[in-house]
């Protein structure tokens, strides 16, 4: 009976579907954690443009350049993902469009609203 | 209709493998009819199921990767090949057969039954109609454990997080108005894992055969709480 | 930390913490779309002054907060194993002081105030 005693498990997530809240879900984590490894950065980044006018003009040459666009980019999809997902989670606490289909439908809101969003503030923020 | 099963026998297998059935699939046939035809074709293939009309809950299978009560799915929601595993995240006993032992131990952890304070009365408790209209989208679990096993917080924490199937169940009893013990079940789901580790994912929402909304009924516990800490 | 604290305490922290970051979010973007600093002194003294920097000092307390409640509960999904966990949750924990007390310098430096 020494082979019963083994029991496989399946857990397998690329074999298992995720529906768009569930990936709405991952990407308020991600985008979370992600601010937390890039708060040193964003300190140092006031802390220098503080520092005197030359680290003010320094400070805005860093976000003026293309990898900076590019950090800014990242960083504010990750921060309006979190606060468009936030707000959807305070949301569903007050019962608000909590059914599945307007789960769903909210979901795919904040998906697509977070880059769109993150775009446009780039621009504006970088011109 | 091709069919690629997950198999595994304990005695004969070291690891699980797909596989492939061919199915004629008829009009108005469910997936369990074709899990019955495929042992048929080999009968050495293992998977629950008795009612057959979405009652006993005993035939819950993953299929392409979502939860399903495969007795009231129909085959013609899908088109091209069908994967279809066991339940995710459960310890696998025999092909599509799973050891749902803890997800039970959940169940019986909440104590699914009125607990009275009060002696209990010479005839039955009475409910209003309003009353008892709390308990619409509670009672009707059928515990086939599709929304648990769908859930990463289940996956990642199954000995210490309750599942959404048991903190349903939870709160359909500290819903009823018959129920008298509103503080012992709510300090029972206290800590960061029995009920905390619901992240409003929502997958058992898309997962319940049943229709019910196990997120909502977790986010009325939080509320309760809410309102009897302050 | 007793039981409360860990459970219904966290959730309701973390609630409380993201209304207030979600405010201070909006108010900062509303800042620099609409009237960016165009010099270091416009900015130097935008920072300095007793309101806002009071304001910024708070809201670092709190996203150390609702950080620290975050990563709490990445960690005990994903990082099962409690001494790894431990370890960890001490790093980032002493992280967040860092970063805390990184940030209160850099404002009172900015106010004149250190």
């Amino acid at each position: 009976m020494a082979a019963n005693e083994k029991r496989p498990v399946h857990l397998n997530l690329l074999q298992i579907r995720f529906p768009v809240p569930a990936v709405m879900s991952i990407g308020h984590r991600i985008s979370g954690v992600l601010w937390i490894l890039l708060l040193p950065a964003m300190i140092f980044l006031v802390d220098l443009s503080l520092s005197g006018p030359q680290g003010f003009a320094r400070a805005g040459e860093l976000l003026g350049s293309v990898m900076g666009r590019l950090a800014a980019f990242l960083l504010l999809w990750a921060l309006m993902h979190h606060l468009l997902a936030g707000i959807r989670y305070l949301a569903l606490d007050l019962d608000l469009g909590i059914e599945k289909q307007a789960a769903l439908a909210t979901a795919w809101w904040v998906m697509l609203a977070a880059p769109l969003l993150a775009a446009g503030l780039t621009a504006g923020l970088l011109p | 209709m091709k069919f690629q099963v997950y198999r595994f026998n304990p005695e004969t297998d070291a690891k699980p493998y797909l596989q492939e059935f061919d199915v004629i699939v008829e009009r108005g046939m469910m997936l369990r009819d074709a899990l019955m035809e495929i042992k048929r074709q080999d009968e050495s293939f293992a998977f629950r199921h008795s009612c057959g009309e979405g009652v006993c809950g005993s035939d819950g299978v993953n299929v392409n990767g979502s939860n399903r009560l495969a007795c009231i799915t129909p085959l013609s929601e899908y088109q091209g090949d069908l994967v279809i595993r066991p339940f995710p995240g459960r310890p696998v006993i025999r092909d599509l057969v799973v050891d749902m032992t803890q997800f039970y131990a959940h169940y019986k952890e909440v104590n699914p039954w009125l607990m009275r304070k009060d002696a209990l009365p010479e005839q039955e408790i009475l409910q209003s109609p309003e009353e008892r209209d709390r308990l619409d989208g509670l009672y009707e679990c059928i515990l086939c454990g599709c929304c648990s096993t769908s859930c990463p917080s289940f996956w990642w924490n199954p000995s210490k997080f309750r599942g959404p199937q048991a903190l349903l169940t939870a709160w359909r009893f500290l819903a009823d108005s018959r129920d008298q013990a509103t503080d012992q079940r709510l300090d029972d789901l206290e800590g960061p894992y029995k009920l905390y580790r619901c992240h409003t994912i929502m997958n058992c929402v898309q997962a319940c055969p049943k229709g019910l909304n196990p997120t909502k009924a977790i986010g009325h516990i939080r509320s309760l709480m809410l309102k009897n800490s302050i | 930390m007793s039981r409360t604290a860990s459970g219904f305490r966290a959730w309701i922290l973390q609630r409380i913490s993201a209304a207030w970051l979600g405010l201070f979010v909006l108010a900062t973007l509303g800042y620099f779309l609409l009237s960016p600093p165009a010099t270091f002194e416009q900015w130097r003294a935008f920072v300095a002054h007793p309101v806002v920097g009071t304001l910024i000092l708070v809201t670092v307390a709190v996203v150390l907060l609702h950080a620290w409640v975050g990563i709490r509960d990445v960690l005990i999904d994903y990082v099962p194993p409690l001494a790894l966990r431990l370890t960890l949750l001490s790093l980032f924990g002493l992280g967040f002081v860092a970063c805390g007390l990184w940030a209160l310098q850099v404002i009172l430096l900015a106010s004149g105030l250190a």
